[in-house]
């Protein structure tokens, strides 16, 4: 199968020259209420289940068609490189299993059932009460970026919330979203007749009003300005979920350095970075590294360079746009001077090229990257003075993968959780969030739904 | 001979090779790329004896500055640099004058230090060079209108003494600036008087040389549209307009300001010089000389003094981009005699025979949630 076998079925699988026009969309609005009447709203929980775990199958299986398409031209068409769109789709699919997103069902609504009828859990029964959750008619996500896991993810949240969905991307960022789609409408037609996906420039009025004016729900990805400037032109009853600008970093205790291999460890921190080529929400900025113990912060930071240097062969980064390149090449030499005048800046760097950079500083302040591999490590004597580091970052924190030994490893999670992480993991696995994870803090599924309690 | 002796009779030199190939209205090959060659290379040695910051880098870098045989080999510094360490040669007791970049708070911005005898070196290159490109040809009937404060008033814009170099330097039937400084700080333009101004200057037939940043026209433009009036500027008007809107309200792209500058005031594209320096340099470059011929039909290239040189570098690889390719701009300024004569910008730019395209900032990428925006 290539990309133009793949049937015109969303408005995103139009000819370029076709217009979209404010009718088009509302029209399309319309259908995809009808469709999820007809379809979708009664759909049991156990076969929709059954539904999306096996496109999940699918997508795991190399021989899967629409899966090859998008190893094929992932590349091209989303910048990132084939390795990143492999990885972070198995990631991806690995996690949505039949028994998983039950998990997630009863993690967020507390009863396997809930979306079927009204059910009673324990507190409820205990209260003379049961109670049922009603997903929105119609979602409409603003997506933001080119990494497709939060889209699709977003997207199977609404099938479960029993919801059309209409997908908006932003402009040659539908590519990956698109495929999911098909694979949708590939299994079960009727669940993929609930699915529209289209792609405009964001802020476009003629087709955002038909859209936001059918839509009782709105989610958007994207930088603070994006969410802000979206949420003055949203009727006031629609619900709206944003998920704004958003950085991680990584912390290594001096006993979890202790207890690891410290080579290990950079193996696990590079994957972190070069998974999505450092361009997400959770991936890390900076490492934070507790001194006092061997090997030194700033070994570790020669430690990760090193393997910086393997993953140039094994997983080169790919081309960046001169801007990007620019930049980092700027502030490499502004690392560089600082290193030649001062003992508490360290820089290792790619030869010829801008592929990684890894500054070390002995200054706790947190340091947005400038992504694409550039890496700061940083030496602290204890939490307090990372945190203190990055107060300007607070409540702009997605992530923090933690390196720490299992009697602090608590204390050390209730801290971060109090200055307003919203999620810890091990540093490793920072890209790989469970289908479950509360998105920012807040339940995923749990905020699109509706109570209705009904007292016995 | 003391580094800094050595540095001053460099700067000696140079401003004679500054006033001849001035006099001679820059018409030969006043200064060959041999000789520029031999100046740079001199100046390299000098300031890495003299300006231990730039030393440190060089050693660092594992640069023999012996062995170093081409002044496009020559380490940068970045103009980042500037705000952090006190790039120069000057002791700490010998630098009366600073210039800094603009920025929010005083520690973000850049600092170029200066002394009675850079600031002389400073005065002589702009002057040589803007009189070559803005003012040959405009008789001294004219009025020289300046929309940023005053020199008085913001005594550390490398750009404000510039044109109050100008402004000194006489020639114009009457020279003002019109701008003023706000209690926090802030560059104002009280636009009513400048319109009133000009109003003036129009009904009475002088023309103007009407210089200030982007912004400053913009806010012009703002002022005209909101009092629906035209201006037609008097025959042999002139403007300068100079990059830069530190994140002001409106922003236009350059071509729609020149086009809106055009029709609000009455001129010509040709007309508009456009200006490209930093405080952190002692050159500038133009794009072009008004009165001569500028074919609208390409992007406008800007060209640096003799005595200096720009060079688009790929940022991957350090090394001078191949015709038409794009990079990152170095300047190499020898007016920057006591400073850096090496400086790497923050800036665009696309390397074309006859000059620089700027293509303007190389933003910070940022990270935006999961909003990487693709490459368009």
């Amino acid at each position: 199968m290539i990309l133009n076998d793949l049937p015109d079925y969303f408005l995103v699988d139009l000819p370029p020259e076709a217009t979209l026009t404010p009718t088009v969309v509302s029209d399309a609005c319309e259908t995809l209420k009808r469709n999820r009447r007809q379809y979708l709203v009664d759909r049991p929980t156990e076969t929709l289940l059954r539904t999306l775990g096996l496109v999940a199958e699918k997508w795991l299986d190399r021989e899967y068609p629409i899966r090859q398409i998008a190893m094929e031209h992932g590349e091209q068409m989303s910048g990132f490189p084939r390795y990143n769109i492999e990885k972070g789709l198995d990631s991806l699919f690995r996690g949505i299993t039949q028994e998983a997103l039950n998990h997630l069902i009863l993690q967020d609504l507390g009863h396997v059932r809930r979306i079927d009828h009204p059910t009673s859990g324990d507190a409820e029964t205990r209260t003379g009460r049961k109670s049922f959750a009603v997903g929105p008619e119609l979602i409409a996500h603003v997506t933001g970026g080119v990494i497709p896991n939060p889209v699709i993810t977003s997207m199977v949240l609404g099938l479960l919330a029993r919801s059309a969905q209409f997908i908006k991307c932003a402009r040659k960022t539908s590519f990956l979203p698109r495929l999911f789609a098909h694979s949708i409408y590939e299994t079960d037609p009727k669940l993929g007749a609930c699915l529209e996906i289209a792609e405009w420039v964001g802020g476009d009025d003629q087709l955002e009003t038909p859209l936001f004016r059918a839509a009782d729900c709105v989610t958007a990805m994207g930088s603070d300005q994006t969410i802000e400037a979206l949420e003055t032109r949203l009727p006031k009853q629609t619900r709206f979920i944003p998920y704004g600008h958003r950085v991680s970093f990584s912390y290594v205790t001096k006993a979890g350095l202790e207890d690891c291999n410290p080579r290990v460890l950079a193996e696990q921190i590079v994957d972190d970075v070069v998974q999505w080529n450092q361009n997400g929400c959770l991936s890390p900025h900076v490492v934070y590294v507790e001194k006092g113990t061997t090997p030194s912060p700033d070994r570790l930071a020669q430690l990760i360079a090193d393997e910086f240097v393997r993953r140039e062969t094994s997983e080169p980064r790919g081309s960046i746009s001169d801007r990007e390149a620019a930049t980092i090449a700027n502030r490499r030499r502004l690392y560089e001077i600082r290193a030649a005048n001062s003992q508490d800046t360290l820089i290792w760097k790619s030869r010829d090229s801008t592929e990684w950079t890894v500054v070390f500083d002995n200054e706790p302040r947190f340091q947005q990257s400038c992504a694409n591999r550039f890496l700061y490590v940083k030496a602290v004597d204890a939490l307090e003075d990372a945190l203190g580091g990055a107060d300007e970052m607070i409540g702009k924190v997605s992530c923090v993968g933690l390196c720490a030994s299992l009697h602090e490893a608590q204390k050390t999670v209730e801290r971060l959780a109090r200055w307003g992480v919203t999620r810890v993991c091990p540093i490793g696995k920072m890209q790989h969030p469970s289908i479950a994870w509360r998105h920012d803090g807040r339940l995923s599924l749990g905020e699109l739904m509706t109570w209705t309690d009904w007292e016995l | 001979m003391e580094p800094l002796l050595r540095l001053n009779s460099f700067a000696e030199h140079l401003g004679s090779l500054i006033d001849s190939a001035a006099d001679r209205s820059f018409a030969d090959a006043d200064i060959s790329d041999e000789c520029f060659e031999g100046l740079a290379l001199e100046l390299f040695r000098l300031q890495v004896a003299a300006n231990p910051c730039y030393r440190r880098l060089i050693e660092y870098s594992q640069v023999d500055p012996i062995l170093v045989a081409s002044w496009r080999e020559i380490p940068c510094v970045p103009t980042a640099a500037f705000k952090e360490l006190d790039m120069t040669s000057l002791p700490e007791d010998s630098r009366p004058y600073v210039f800094r970049s603009s920025g929010t708070t005083q520690s973000n911005r850049g600092k170029h230090f200066h002394f009675d005898a850079s600031l002389a070196l400073y005065e002589k290159s702009l002057l040589a060079w803007f009189r070559h490109h803005v003012i040959r040809g405009l008789g001294n009937d004219s009025s020289l209108c300046i929309m940023t404060p005053s020199a008085r008033s913001v005594p550390e814009s490398s750009l404000v003494h510039m044109f109050d170099v100008v402004r000194r330097a006489g020639g114009f039937r009457s020279a003002e600036f019109y701008g003023d400084v706000s209690i926090d700080g802030g560059w104002g333009l009280p636009v009513e008087r400048l319109v009133l101004a000009l109003g003036e200057w129009c009904r009475a037939g002088v023309p103007v040389l009407l210089v200030g940043t982007a912004f400053n026209f913009v806010q012009l433009l703002d002022c005209l549209t909101e009092r629906g009036e035209r201006l037609v500027l008097p025959n042999g008007s002139r403007l300068l307009e100079t990059g830069g809107y530190k994140g002001r309200t409106r922003e236009l792209a350059k071509g729609d300001l020149y086009r809106e500058i055009c029709v609000a005031l009455g001129v010509s594209s040709d007309q508009i010089v456009s200006e490209y320096g930093m405080s952190e340099l002692s050159s500038q470059a133009y794009d072009h000389c008004i009165g001569t011929d500028l074919d609208a039909s390409v992007p406008r290239r800007f060209r640096f003094t003799p005595w200096s040189r720009g060079l688009v570098v790929s940022p991957e690889t350090g090394l001078e981009v191949g015709l038409g390719e794009t990079g990152l701009i170095q300047v190499f300024d020898l007016a920057n005699v006591w400073s850096v004569m090496a400086i790497q910008t923050e800036d665009l730019g696309v390397r074309h025979r006859d000059g620089i395209e700027l293509l303007g900032r190389a933003e910070l990428a940022e990270a935006k949630g999961c909003s990487l925006m693709p490459k368009l």
